[in-house]
């Protein structure tokens, strides 16, 4: 599984159809999008990272930079979105950062 | 050389976006895009000012239509910030959006021989916006990744360091 991380609207989907040469139709059903909001709902994550890995692509925006929030509702799914991210990337085989639509290798073998 | 510099609140991205542009041949200008609007834009603007003095940049405030900014012939203009920019263009009854602002960056980009320009990484801290926040972030990715995507150098910058994202420093 490639993981695909970056700041939001940084153009990670947009990365992979680029890079892998493919239409919209042939990626969507291959890729896992913007899963930071899965998180939140989750009861075990670990099974989430696991049902997620079986996509060949995963794409989370980062999420954890800012203040932490007041709400602890919201608090509660950035902490869960950060770690669901640490659980996809320690399953992946290329992890990748999209930063201004650049991509950036964190983990593995890629030629961007 | 066109150079996008993207970095977050006090990340040290404009000083290092000074001494990129101090490196580079050509007159140097500032195009400054923040209005001033009560004390505190007021003070930002004197903090930056003093940053800059002694430096050899000519002030030049615009704060939309960019292509309309009148600089020397081959100069060597540091632009900052995008997002300023930007929030003047979606926000002011005269302003352009996202298209105002990449059409105005190629129309000076024309006239320049170095174009350093400094944005804001903003897109970090969460998905939970709505509304006009929402709307502001969509269209600053959308003019980022295009100024990304023209640009031969792209910095982003972190503690004042530099990570070279493309393209190579002079």
């Amino acid at each position: 599984m490639i993981f695909v991380t970056g700041p939001m609207f940084s153009g990670k989907y947009e990365y992979l159809q680029k890079t892998l040469g493919l239409r919209e139709e042939e990626l969507a059903p291959r890729c896992a999008r913007n899963v930071e909001a899965l998180a939140a709902g989750e009861e075990d994550l670990e099974e989430l990272a696991g049902h997620l890995a079986q996509y060949d692509f995963v794409t989370a925006s980062e999420v954890g930079c800012g203040v932490v929030p007041t709400d602890p509702e919201q608090r509660e799914s950035r902490e869960r979105a950060g770690r669901l991210s640490c659980l996809l990337a320690g399953r992946a085989d290329v992890v990748i950062r999209v930063c201004c639509g650049l991509p950036q290798v964190l983990k593995g073998d890629w030629k961007c | 050389m066109l150079t996008l510099i993207i970095g977050g609140a006090a990340s040290g991205k404009s000083e290092f976006a000074e001494q990129l542009a101090q490196r580079l041949p050509g007159r140097r200008v500032y195009a400054a895009t923040m209005e001033p609007c009560g004390q505190e834009s007021l003070d930002r603007i004197q903090k930056h000012r003093c940053q800059r003095e002694g430096k050899g940049f000519l002030t030049l405030e615009r704060y939309r239509d960019l292509g309309g900014l009148e600089v020397p012939a081959g100069a060597n203009v540091l632009l900052e910030c995008v997002g300023n920019l930007l929030a003047n263009e979606l926000y002011s009854p005269q302003g352009g959006g996202r298209a105002a602002v990449l059409g105005g960056v190629e129309r000076l980009y024309e006239r320049c021989a170095h174009l350093t320009i400094v944005t804001n990484e903003v897109f970090s801290g969460g998905t939970d916006y709505e509304g006009d926040t929402l709307r502001y972030l969509r269209e600053l990715g959308g003019v980022n990744r295009s100024l990304a995507a023209r640009a031969e150098l792209v910095v982003e910058v972190v503690c004042g360091q530099a990570n070279v994202l493309k393209g190579r420093l002079p």
